[in-house]
């Protein structure tokens, strides 16, 4: 058994592993732990008490420009504040990602801020972890016994029994700066779930992360399985609805008849993990026909002959009997997109986490569009790239230790080729496990919820009691807070300051639109005060927030003072820029068609046809994506957005349904190889009939999210593991279910 | 323009959407929300979907709307003590000081735009966001339309965006047989949704 009153003491597993079965989760809530996260007089509202017959005000103390984080595209928003209180959060026109303009969860974010389930103190745990029982701590003991847990372990094991791990946001560079000096090389982000297959085969094929898209001019899109109407970008998918609007012809490959579909011109309900066989057709198609960008193709690309040679086969018809699409339809579609070329497209995509074959499938895409020359002309795929920060002063710091260690995630002795900051997420999590290379001992997690965003949420709960100490900062008791050791609490982003942003050579301003809430912290400030205790201080050169900022802005011709009250300022144009359009920072330096990296790791060079598992019959393939109300598994508690979405139901066609006796509405159970759960249906025309879909980041089991605690399942208690060998990306789509009636 | 609600000297506020152009993504549900403090569960302003079609021929289209601030307003006529009025500019507001909470206006109404307000006591709809366009700042909903599926303007006003749109397009407007003269206008899609 435990001591339950010694947080660094280990959970016996199986007290640990109950959580991991969403069934398995009821019960009241824990009567002490809960007390402390809703202390009487929490119930902040985020509305007024104002006379019945008064109007909204529209005169506010102020108006403060700052930077949105309800998901990672970082609009720029202002925050109008009267009396200390938010009132409401409306859209930068100057910033290019807003226009103006929030998307419903950018407006919803006071209730972010407001959430009366907000973590407000530091916490560390007085019971067995995820009993829920919390007992107050000061910042200065928090974060003298993180640090304390941390040097233990570095000194008993090595730094790299440490394990950091953080989703994309703006403090990234003092998280990766305290890991670096730290000495761990056990980096974890959520990029293997999300989009590792599309940034390796574009840094593959044309040296870059993401082309960019100009929709301005564009007249032929095809999107594979992007929803970029539901799941919002908030620019892209006003210039999507836009190019659409003008008359773009616009060609949705997707199992569901998603926001996207319903606005395209040509919606096909592909197979799920065939993709990559329409996408090779339409390649040869365009060789065969000789469609393609012939100059384009001699100038700046590689590997022409065994891209010629490798898809000669892959014809219309023989995609058709992969695909489910006519092989005529596919044949036309090939020479629309050659002829409205270079103003047209194939997206590169986002979350590529499909199949095993969804690398090839986005090598395949990336080819497509530099044979027709889509690449730096108007409505074509774009050049972007540049540093996150660059133009801006830096903080000085000394040089990092040198990590002998290897990977816990395999990169690179198992995954040679997957980037270094990509990683691979699930093998991570898999080899806390097995103990290979090497046992780690301690998980600091920085905004982030793997215990609900990995696959197979039971192995994470496994490799949760493997460590014996786990520390989670967050605005809110997500799910992998709950079951950590201790829990610091920071500031909401319309409390804080966060490094500054630039885009397109414009710097943004995060900055607090009113103080922290209760006594969370800026992430800036938490790292300053838990480097310092660890011993690292000369990493983190800045005296408060501010200053970090007023180092940033050091070479520039702007103060603080002036950067908040106007929220952004134009960087000046170097004169050294040029055009570097055309300049392709591959090994050859050309957009390589066939690549020899690929090859030299035992890959192939070129996009070849790799054949995905398909489902046996009467099992369906469990599909999961984005809604435009919810981010990820952040936003779920949020009442504005929770009442909009409160659960997450299955959808499941007509047909299969009927067979099955279910209606819509009916509660069924869910079932794969890793987990059952119960849900309900919804029995909808708008779904291919061997699919299921769910959107994620439901079924929360931390109770002390009171809006949506048990609401919904969670895609985690259902998705397997599967890694791609190339880029690391794990397969989402893959995994089959079988749907009964409850 | 040959339309009732037109009035060359006066102001005459109305929307104009682009149901084409709404993505659902009921940001302006939320935004109004805010804005106005409406009470969790209860909006005044949402969005219509209609799904047509079997696998895999299918439609679906999104018809934003809110109060309609009739011209000839069926909740008006009904409103016993005269809480619900209506403005020179054609604005349709309740007096929530003046409501008794009857709910006749809720049955009058056509469009199903009001609902009652527990924590006002009293009966609450869309008001155009009358704060905001006194200070001269556009309706919250439309402001944040990431679609740009939400219009709003003097109809009166031939540069105004709105009066464009309609000179331009043919429209429609929604139970028009119901003679309230509504001040929504829905622009017919020019693409063909079978
Ligand atoms: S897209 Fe929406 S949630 Fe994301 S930053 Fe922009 S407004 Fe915020
Ligand atoms: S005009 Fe104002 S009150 Fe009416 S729906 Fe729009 S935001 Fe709501
Ligand atoms: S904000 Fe615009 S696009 Fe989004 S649901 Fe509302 S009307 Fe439609």
């Amino acid at each position: 058994m435990t001591d339950e009153s010694n947080p660094s003491s280990r959970v016996s597993r199986r007290q640990f592993l109950r959580w991991a079965g969403a069934t398995a989760v009821a019960g009241a809530l824990a009567a002490s732990g809960l007390d402390l996260l809703h202390p009487l007089g929490t119930e902040a509202a985020f509305r007024s008490v104002r006379r019945l017959s008064d109007a909204p005000p529209t005169q506010f103390d102020r108006e403060v420009a700052s930077l949105c984080e309800m998901c990672v595209w970082r609009c720029g928003l202002r925050a109008k504040v009267k009396d200390e209180r938010i009132y409401k959060l409306e859209g930068n026109p100057f910033h290019p990602h807003s226009r103006g303009m929030l998307c419903p969860r950018g407006q919803a974010g006071i209730a972010t801020a407001y959430d009366p389930d907000r973590l407000k103190y530091p916490l560390i745990r007085s019971g067995p972890r995820g009993s829920g029982k919390w007992r107050r701590l000061s910042w200065n003991e928090a974060l003298d016994y993180v640090a304390a847990q941390m040097l233990a372990i570095k000194n008993q094991y090595g730094a790299e029994a440490m394990i950091f791990s953080t989703t994309h946001n703006l403090v990234q560079t003092q998280f990766e700066n305290m890991l670096h000096a730290f000495g761990t090389p056990n980096y974890g982000t959520q990029r293997s779930l999300c989009y590792n297959s599309m940034i390796t085969a574009n840094l593959m094929t044309f040296g870059l992360e993401e082309p960019g898209r100009d929709y301005s001019q564009a007249r032929y899109i095809i999107y594979t399985g992007r929803n970029v109407l539901d799941s919002i970008s908030n620019s892209e998918s006003q210039d999507a609805m836009s190019a659409i609007a003008r008359g773009a012809k616009v060609v949705v490959l997707e199992p569901r008849f998603t926001k996207t579909a319903a606005k395209a011109t040509e919606w096909l309900p592909i197979k799920p993990g065939t993709d990559l066989a329409f996408h090779l057709a339409l390649i040869q198609v365009i060789i065969e026909q000789e469609l393609y960008d012939a100059d384009f193709v001699q100038e700046y690309t590689v590997g022409f002959a065994a891209l010629r040679e490798a898809t000669q086969s892959y014809t219309p018809e023989w995609a058709a009997g992969k695909c489910e699409i006519p092989a005529e339809t596919i044949r036309r579609i090939a020479i629309e997109f050659a002829q409205a070329a270079p103003q047209a497209f194939a997206h590169p995509n986002w979350r590529t986490s499909n199949f095993l074959n969804s690398f090839q499938t986005e090598r395949a895409i990336a080819c497509l569009n530099a044979l027709v020359g889509s690449w730096g002309r108007p409505g074509s795929l774009q050049p972007v790239g540049g540093e996150e920060g660059a133009g801006l002063g830096s903080i000085p710091q000394p040089a990092y230790p040198r990590t002998a260690a290897a990977r816990l995630d395999g990169v690179p002795w198992k995954y040679p080729l997957v980037p270094l900051k990509l990683g691979v997420f699930q093998e991570l999590r898999d080899n806390i496990i097995t103990g290979q290379p090497y046992q780690p001992h301690g998980w600091f997690v920085y905004r982030q919820n793997p215990a609900q965003s990995l696959p197979d949420r039971t192995k994470t709960a496994e490799a949760m009691s493997k460590l014996d100490f786990i520390v989670t900062i967050d605005v809110s008791m997500n799910d992998t807070a709950w079951f950590s050791d201790v829990v610091l609490p920071e500031a909401s982003y319309l409390e804080r300051y966060d490094p500054l942003a630039v885009v397109d050579g414009t710097v943004f301003i995060r900055q607090p639109a009113i103080a922290p809430l209760y006594e969370s912290k800026p992430g800036l400030w938490i790292f300053k005060e838990l480097g310092q205790r660890l011993g690292l201080g000369d990493y983190f050169q800045y005296k408060d927030e501010e200053d970090y900022l007023r180092q940033q802005l050091a070479p520039l011709d702007i103060t603080l003072e002036e950067l908040k009250a106007k929220g952004h300022y134009r960087l000046p144009t170097s004169a050294a820029e040029g055009d570097k359009a055309f300049v392709f920072n591959t090994p050859t330096g050309k957009i390589e068609l066939a690549s020899q990296t690929l090859a030299n790791s035992g890959f192939s060079a070129v996009p070849v046809w790799e054949e995905p598992v398909s489902n046996a019959p009467g099992a369906f393939f469990l599909l999961s994506g984005k809604v435009a109300q919810h981010t990820q598994c952040a936003t779920h508690n949020n009442k504005l957005l929770h009442e909009r979405m409160p659960s997450n139901p299955l959808w499941l066609n007509t047909v299969p349904a009927a067979e099955r006796g279910i209606r819509d509405g009916d509660e069924v159970w869910v079932e794969s190889p890793a987990g059952k759960v119960k849900t309900v249906a919804y029995v909808t025309e708008k779904i291919r009939p061997d699919c299921v879909f769910m959107t994620f980041g439901f079924g929360h089991v931390s109770k002390a999210l009171v809006t949506s605690y048990g609401q919904g399942i969670s895609d985690s208690s259902l998705h397997l593991s599967f890694t791609d060998p190339v880029s690391g990306s794990q397969a989402l789509s893959q995994t089959f279910v079988t749907v009964t009636k409850a | 323009m040959d339309h009732p609600n037109t009035s060359p000297a006066k102001t005459r506020w109305v929307f104009v959407m682009e149901p084409e152009r709404c993505i659902d993504c009921e940001a302006c549900m939320i935004s109004c929300s805010v804005e106005n403090e409406a009470p969790l569960g209860k909006h005044r302003n949402w969005i219509v979907k209609i799904d047509k079609g079997i696998y895999p021929n299918l439609s679906t289209t999104f018809l934003p709307e809110n109060c309609h601030h009739c011209s000839n307003p069926p909740c008006e006529r009904v409103c016993p003590t005269g809480a619900t009025y209506r403005r020179e500019d054609g604005l349709v507001l309740v007096d929530f000081d003046k409501c008794i909470g009857c709910k006749y206006c809720m049955m009058a109404c056509p469009y199903d735009a009001r609902f009652v307000n527990e924590e006002k006591k009293a009966v609450d709809k869309c008001t155009f966001c009358v704060h905001r366009l006194d200070a001269g700042l556009p309706p919250a909903c439309v402001e944040t339309c990431i679609g740009h599926a939400r219009h709003f303007g003097n109809i009166n006003d031939p540069e105004s965006e709105v009066a464009k749109l309609l000179a331009k397009h043919p429209y429609y407007r929604l139970y028009e047989e119901a003679g309230s003269e509504p001040a929504i206008y829905y622009i017919y899609s020019n693409r063909v949704i079978e």
